[in-house]
């Protein structure tokens, strides 16, 4: 039945799970945020989030897994999403600064994918990407200006998780196993650069410093090349509950 | 590649680009043109144009019973996504010759407000609705 190969059908259900958190983070902060604007734009974000899992599900039961398991039905050390959105710790700065890295990250390895049968669907995602991305950003600079100690001590615990999701730096065109398939057309070192690239230039000229980064994490060694993560943190049961719609089936996805 | 949205809003753009949908009706039997005129029908939840005007729907193939209708939305996210799958089947598989109908929800091409008409392009303008 499947025709991706299994590390691309790993590299894919790590962008749901993770799209799949962000759908749940960004909903749950959808009425936390300083102003309305940043609440309607957090609840449209979660509606966006869960659209895209409820056509990434469709991929991935294509390609054999089944769907009450990609749907929620599952423990939670079996989600894949990036480490940073195992909960949020703190307020809405720190909610900002954990959820802005993992949805831009996942949104790299997207658009990282080098596949015809998939290119308006990841183009489509693309279209409400760019409005996340440019609001993080632009909420970003604003939070460093009045909030930058807190800003810079929750980046640097998670840009290297983002990185994780991405992938270890050793994975270079020659050490890929998701590029080597021709599943994607950009390596996982080459997307780790364009992601730090991006923040260092973001937050070059505000009070944040990223100096402090560990920009080479994770060690390869201790990467789990599944759950695309280095530690062994998972969403709570609680998450997982309300993620599935076990206990409202009106509101369950597909 | 692009995540940048498309903006477009010529004209000449918007005609060239709903032939599209055009042509695909074109092609249709006489009896895919009556599902084709049945699917007309069901008003967009969002907006006041049919799901065909609002060329949500890409092509409708009937085979000894079996349609298949492939169909995208303006917005993955749609809400009434569910909504708008069952307003289809149920509209469809109450025909005579309609044994079963399945939907397809295609990505490609990208749904775009270029592939509105300019017929209904005035209709939602004078809804109240701009582009």
């Amino acid at each position: 039945m499947s025709d991706w190969p299994d590390p691309a059908v790993d590299y894919v259900q790590a962008i749901t799970d993770t799209k799949i958190l962000l759908g749940q983070r960004y909903a749950q902060w959808s009425l936390a945020g300083p102003s309305l604007e940043d609440d309607i734009g957090g609840a449209s974000a979660a509606q966006e989030e869960i659209g895209h899992v409820r056509q990434l599900v469709r991929e991935l039961e294509g390609q054999g897994r089944d769907a009450d398991w990609l749907n929620g039905d599952r423990d939670p050390e079996e989600f894949a999403n990036a480490s940073s959105l195992d909960r949020i710790d703190g307020e809405w700065p720190e909610y900002l600064a954990s959820i802005a890295p993992a949805d831009r990250a996942a949104w790299y390895m997207l658009d990282a994918i080098d596949r015809d049968d998939l290119d308006g669907l990841i183009t489509k995602i693309g279209e409400d990407e760019y409005f996340h991305l440019e609001y993080h950003d632009a909420r970003l600079e604003t939070l460093a200006a009045e909030y930058p100690e807190r800003i810079q001590a929750t980046l640097e615990e998670t840009l290297p998780q983002a990185l994780a999701l991405i992938g270890p730096a050793a994975h270079d065109e020659s050490a890929d196993p998701v590029y080597d398939t021709g599943f994607t057309d950009r390596s996982t070192a080459e997307l780790r650069e364009a992601f730090a690239d991006h923040y260092r230039e973001l937050f070059a000229d505000t009070d944040v410093s990223l100096e402090a980064v560990d920009w080479d994490a994770p060690p390869i060694e201790e990467w789990d090349e599944t759950r695309r993560r280095a530690d062994g943190g998972a969403v709570s049961e609680e998450d997982v509950t309300q993620i599935s719609g076990k206990q409202n089936e009106l509101f369950a996805m597909n | 590649m692009s995540s940048a949205p498309s903006e477009s809003n010529d004209v000449s753009t918007a005609s060239l680009t709903s032939e599209f949908v055009a042509e695909r009706r074109t092609d249709a039997s006489p009896f895919e043109q009556q599902l084709w005129d049945v699917l007309d029908e069901i008003p967009d939840p969002h907006i006041p144009v049919s799901l065909v005007e609002m060329a949500m729907i890409y092509d409708v193939d009937e085979d000894d019973g079996h349609v298949t209708v492939e169909m995208s939305f303006p917005c993955m996210g749609c809400p009434a996504y569910d909504m708008i799958h069952n307003d289809v089947e149920s509209c469809l598989t109450v025909l005579d010759g309609v044994d079963e109908v399945d939907i397809e929800v295609v990505w490609d091409p990208v749904w775009s407000k270029d592939m509105l008409t300019p017929a209904v392009r005035n209709k939602m303008n004078e809804s109240g609705i701009s582009l």
